[in-house]
């Protein structure tokens, strides 16, 4: 009898260990594909905040995994997910990253229109599908959406997904630091979005992102070239905030090590602020007022002394509540990664407070940005490296007997531990275990 | 393109340039006033720099420390160093402005490679409109701002070291 050939999928749990990963999951396309089904096609993403859809019929294209999805808002207001895909021969729906679609979205090829909801307005010539094609049943298949604090995610699991707010665990609190310091309790997503790439594979950004050790290394030069700067400064001037930035990566190691590191059941993870409690984002102290009015003063204190530095929501999302910019991280192939940047205005607060969001956005997004100039250059070399020699397996054992606190909601580690990677292999090999 | 002031405006667009391609860049920097800005925006109907994120929005503190790093062999972003050549056209005078200053448009393409071992991978090009707001000052025609409109400013980029 003769059967079906079978694609080897080995058992990808067998290429993590407590303390080391295979580096395979860098490397192999193959794994990458599974990567898409079993992690992205489970897990909450996010994908857009509902300010950008300011009318009905305005939509953005946005990825969950590999698959592109478009979300419209329909006339009652509910913003709808669906995939762009005609239902009739596949063609693309949307071929712009965003705009309005008021009478339905059209496709270009024999003209089939759709609703926001992924229904059929109407189908071309439809005397020919008399008896033969009922248009009810052609509709595009839509994606699941949940809504925290206006902030859009999506998932390809359906009903087998758990909550969002299950999902999200622990790290819900780092979207509610950032929605807290508006004024009037709403921000907006800017108009602009900011996007780079690297050739290389999307865990990296996850392992970068917190990585404190590297900054003193990969950034050695912006560092250098701050401080030079910076030198040279008469009395009477500050550096701005784009060379503070770099400045911060001079850190000494031991400033890291003192802090704490936070994972979370799910990959998820945070680690301490850099910038000192009390923050506040503006020079005339009319963003305090404005939030004392609103939250009253006890209130006030207590937000923004909250000082987070990025929070990651594994697998494809980073959030800086402090200087309220949200990447989004779409992975192309196991070689190729999209990271997109979006700044969110506190609506109510001193436009300074949006312009050092903006400023942190593009010093932290921008593939022109020094520092992330060096970042996507050592992603790069990770991937070609890999390539070479027998060494099989990836150390990730730092800090691995410095766990400082555990409980049922999170751990704490110093700062300067690979515990967030390993944390995030963790979720890694849960999700891959389930075919 | 005969009258002195577009001959003038015409001959610094090139200097410019030139000084970009040659590595000069601390000569580069210099052509920009203290309170200059050369911003990179992401969209070309971005009106201010501060509705939203760019590639580039460099002050001169910027300016200085991004040109500074492109020297140190451990920005690892710029190692190699980049290599430039700018091709500059249609350099021409828009407007003048009240207070005497002039609106410059040109169209540039800027080759720009990188021998990482990548082949046709380690060549880029970058090109569209740039905009240079100039002032006279005693030493010569210097910048106020300079706006570069890449054709494909919504990117994504990959690492950029070298200014465009
Ligand atoms: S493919 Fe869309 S209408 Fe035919
Ligand atoms: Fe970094």
């Amino acid at each position: 009898m003769a059967s079906a050939p079978q694609i080897e999928v080995p058992d990808p749990t067998a290429l993590v260990r407590e303390d080391k990963v295979h580096r395979s999951v860098y490397t192999d396309p193959a794994i990458f594909a599974l990567e898409m089904e079993r992690i992205h096609g489970r897990a909450w993403l996010y994908l857009a905040h509902e300010s950008e859809f300011k009318a009905a019929g305005d939509y953005v294209v946005r990825h969950l995994g590999t698959q592109a999805v478009i979300l419209t808002r329909d006339k009652q207001g509910a913003i709808h997910g669906i995939f762009n895909r005609c239902s009739h021969r596949g063609a693309t729906l949307c071929a712009f990253d965003r705009g309005s679609a008021p009478h339905g979205h059209q496709c270009p090829y024999h003209g089939w229109t759709f609703n926001a909801d992924g229904s059929v307005r109407f189908v071309s010539h439809p005397r020919n599908y008399d008896g033969v094609l009922d248009p009810a049943d052609q509709a595009i298949q839509s994606v699941r959406i949940e809504s925290y604090r206006g902030f859009l995610f999506g998932n390809l699991a359906a009903d087998a997904a758990p909550p969002l707010l299950d999902f999200m665990g622990h790290m819900k609190t780092s979207i509610d630091d950032l929605v807290d310091r508006s004024p009037t309790g709403k921000v907006e997503c800017g108009p602009y979005v900011l996007r780079h790439y690297y050739r290389a594979n999307w865990k990296m950004t996850f392992e970068n992102l917190n990585d404190t050790i590297h900054p003193g290394f990969a950034h050695a030069a912006s560092v250098v070239s701050a401080r030079n700067v910076a030198s040279a400064l008469p009395a009477s001037e500050q550096p701005v905030a784009t060379l503070g930035m770099m400045l911060a990566n001079g850190k000494p190691i031991q400033f890291f090590q003192d802090i704490d590191m936070v994972t979370a059941p799910g990959g998820h993870s945070y680690i301490g602020g850099h910038m000192g409690a009390s923050y506040t984002p503006d020079a005339q102290n009319g963003y305090v007022q404005a939030m004392t009015a609103f939250h009253g003063a006890e209130r006030t204190r207590e937000i923004l002394s909250i000082d987070r530095h990025l929070m990651l929501l594994y697998p494809s999302s980073f959030w800086h509540a402090r200087y309220q910019t949200v990447r989004i991280l779409r992975p192309v192939r196991h070689d190729l990664t999209e990271m997109i940047g979006f700044v969110f205005r506190l609506v109510g607060a001193p436009d300074e407070t949006y312009a050092n969001a903006v400023e942190y956005c593009t010093g932290a997004n921008s593939a022109a940005s020094p520092v992330i100039a060096d970042d996507l250059e050592i992603y790069e070399r990770c991937l070609l490296g890999n390539g070479f020699g027998d060494q099989q397996w990836i150390p990730m054992s730092r800090g691995l007997k410095e766990t400082r606190e555990v409980t049922n909601a999170f751990t704490r580690s110093p700062a300067t531990s690979e515990a967030f990677i390993r944390n995030q292999f963790a979720a890694w090999s849960s999700y891959m275990a389930q075919a | 393109m005969s009258d002195p002031l577009s001959q003038e405006v015409d001959a610094f667009v090139h200097h410019e340039a030139r000084l970009l391609d040659e590595c000069r860049y601390a000569e580069w920097v210099d052509l920009f006033l203290p309170d200059a800005r050369y911003w990179v925006p992401v969209s070309i109907e971005q009106r201010d720099p501060m509705d939203g994120p760019s590639h580039f929005h460099d002050d001169i503190q910027v300016l200085k420390a991004r040109t500074h790093r492109l020297a140190n062999p451990r920005a690892f972003g710029a190692e190699p160093s980049p290599r430039t050549a700018h091709i500059v056209s249609g350099v021409r005078v828009d407007r003048t402005m009240d207070d005497g200053a002039l609106v410059v448009s040109s169209t540039q393409i800027m080759l720009e490679y990188r021998n990482r071992g990548g082949f046709e991978a380690d060549q880029r090009m970058f090109g569209g409109r740039v905009t240079h707001l100039l002032r006279r000052m005693p030493e010569g025609l210097r910048i106020a701002r300079k706006r570069v409109d890449l054709i494909n400013a919504e990117g994504p980029f990959n690492a950029m070291a070298a200014p465009i």
